[in-house]
């Protein structure tokens, strides 16, 4: 556990070393800004306009780590043989693997968390400029369960980097593989149940239908994970389905990565 | 130094085999029947010509790389095996470290993963930054660093946990005389505490000067083995088109020219 820590720590530190938190900060107070802004125009439903628009935001600070900070840390590592400054101790694959992901997430959790953080202080912001009476709506423990479940979603597309990066060599090529999962991912949902209902004059072939079958039981759902809109209504999810979508989370994350640490085991480092 | 008496073996290379794939079609002979063994206590040195496999033959002892056929045995252990790093250092070619952390950072990193608590650890630090020359620049992220200083801070990184066998691919790649001359001393320092030491290398009078035993790989196999006091006696020494080539440079250019034939 030490040495996975270790990697934690040293991917921690190198992806806060990247400035990322000024570039963060900097769009918390923009989303503050923006949030306190538009929602005004939008009398009567100024609480739905603000909570949608921050835990957006939320979720786009949080999609930035997989996309460029995951792919850059990981592939760079692997493409530059900065790995061998790590497997070259007694760490192994494994460690290594369990390790960028745990810094990864970590890096994720932070983002996000200041992200929330602006979000409420909008919300606060709101209240003062608009009126309380406004506000009746809002509940902090939707809040917090759209945030939660979005860091979750973050930690499913961040295992499925890992994978991408354990499979190929190309940085490039894993960020648009993780591209493709992401897409997938919001949208398979919706074609299951497209598929699911009859429509007159419209045939779908059985290739198409196994196929979608097929996509839907590889590929993670990543709409379930999507909890905005019940936060903006002040929807709480009841405990019992919170933790059902949060288990198929880390469900996903376990089998994710004990891909990514067969495909590494095998793979040359040369 | 090494001697005759000392013959337990830590490093060997049993008739080793890899093949890389260059393209779809096109695979590359890395290794073919690699076969020597390294004994405790001495410096051995691998010269080679470019493509000869040396790297291939080093990442493969620290499992990065993992050999097609034959066996590696390091101090007793499969290099596959993370456990066997505990007693080697590795320093790569062209070292690449976290570009926003600093040395600092790289040594904290060191001592965690080999059980150090932070009380030890900050002196063992200082001494390794001091050894190496880079206390003026302990707090500057690698990224700003030279590459001889990064190869310096790597070779810090290696030395951390006072490795049984060090492991270097060129470690004098990159350096200038001064960054030469430290690291040989420190190569030499290391070995008179009874380290064994392997290492690649293009530079030949620094492998003539530093080394017990010299290899001379080529076409992914051990060519020959050659004692620096051998090179001595035997008349190696030779002129070309009036250049004079020292004892090793002529022995590596007439084995490299009998394989190639």
């Amino acid at each position: 556990m030490n040495n996975i820590f270790a990697v934690i720590s040293i991917t921690f530190k190198e992806g806060l070393r990247q400035r990322i938190l000024y570039g963060v900060i900097i769009s918390a107070l923009f989303v503050m800004f923006f949030a306190v802004l538009f929602s005004g125009w939008f009398m009567r439903d100024i609480s739905k306009i603000i909570l949608d628009f921050c835990l957006s935001a939320v979720s786009v600070g949080g999609l930035l780590i997989p996309f460029f900070l995951a792919v850059n840390l990981l592939s760079k590592d692997i493409e530059r043989k900065t790995i061998y400054a790590i497997l070259a101790k007694p760490i192994s694959r494994t460690q290594y693997i369990l390790g960028k992901f745990g810094g990864l997430i970590a890096l994720a959790a932070v983002v996000m968390s200041i992200l929330s953080a602006s979000s409420l202080v909008s919300v606060w912001i709101g209240k003062l400029l608009y009126g309380a009476r406004f506000f009746t709506d809002f509940s902090l423990l939707a809040f917090t369960q759209a945030v939660l479940m979005s860091w979750l979603s973050v930690a499913v597309l961040i295992a499925l980097v890992v994978v991408w990066c354990c499979v190929t060599t190309s940085a490039f090529l894993a960020t648009l593989l993780t591209l493709f999962t992401y897409i997938i991912g919001q949208t398979i949902d919706d074609v299951v149940r497209f598929l699911s209902v009859d429509t007159v004059g419209v045939e779908i072939s059985a290739t198409v239908e196994k196929t979608v079958q097929v996509v839907k039981y590889i590929f993670p759902n990543l709409a379930v994970f999507d909890l905005k809109l019940q936060a903006a209504h002040n929807v709480i999810l009841p405990f019992g389905e919170f933790t059902t979508i949060g288990m198929y989370g880390v469900c996903y994350c376990i089998v994710a990565l004990s891909l990514a640490v067969l495909i590494f085991q095998k793979r040359d480092l040369a | 130094m090494y001697t005759n008496f000392m013959k337990e073996t830590v490093i060997t290379y049993d008739q080793v085999f890899k093949t890389y794939k260059a393209d779809i079609r096109i695979k590359k002979k890395a290794l073919t029947g690699l076969h020597f063994q390294v004994q405790k206590g001495e410096v051995f040195g691998v010269v080679g010509p470019n493509g000869a496999g040396k790297s291939t033959a080093l990442k493969i002892l620290m499992g990065f790389v993992r050999a097609d056929k034959g066996n590696i045995d390091l101090n007793g252990q499969s290099p596959t095996n993370p456990a066997s790093h505990k007693f080697v250092g590795f320093l790569p070619e062209n070292p690449c470290l976290y570009e926003h952390l600093t040395i600092i950072d790289h040594l904290k990193f060191c001592a965690r993963v080999n059980g150090y608590s932070s009380q030890e650890s900050v002196q063992k630090i200082q001494n390794l930054i001091d050894l190496v020359d880079l206390s003026h620049s302990a707090t500057i992220p690698i990224r700003r660093f030279s590459k001889g200083m990064t190869q310096r801070a790597a070779l810090a990184c290696a030395l951390f946990h006072e490795p049984e066998i060090l492991i270097l691919d060129e470690p004098m790649s990159g350096l200038d005389p001064l960054g030469r001359q430290l690291v040989i001393e420190i190569i030499r320092e290391y070995n008179k505490k009874g380290h064994t030491i392997l290492f690649c290398s293009h530079i030949l009078t620094d492998v003539e000067r530093m080394c017990d035993r010299i290899g001379i790989m080529c076409n992914g196999k051990l060519a020959s083995i050659i004692k620096p006091e051998e090179l001595a006696q035997n008349v190696y020494s030779q002129t070309t088109n009036g250049e004079k080539k020292t004892p090793l440079e002529s022995f590596f250019l007439k084995t490299v020219e009998e394989q190639s034939l």
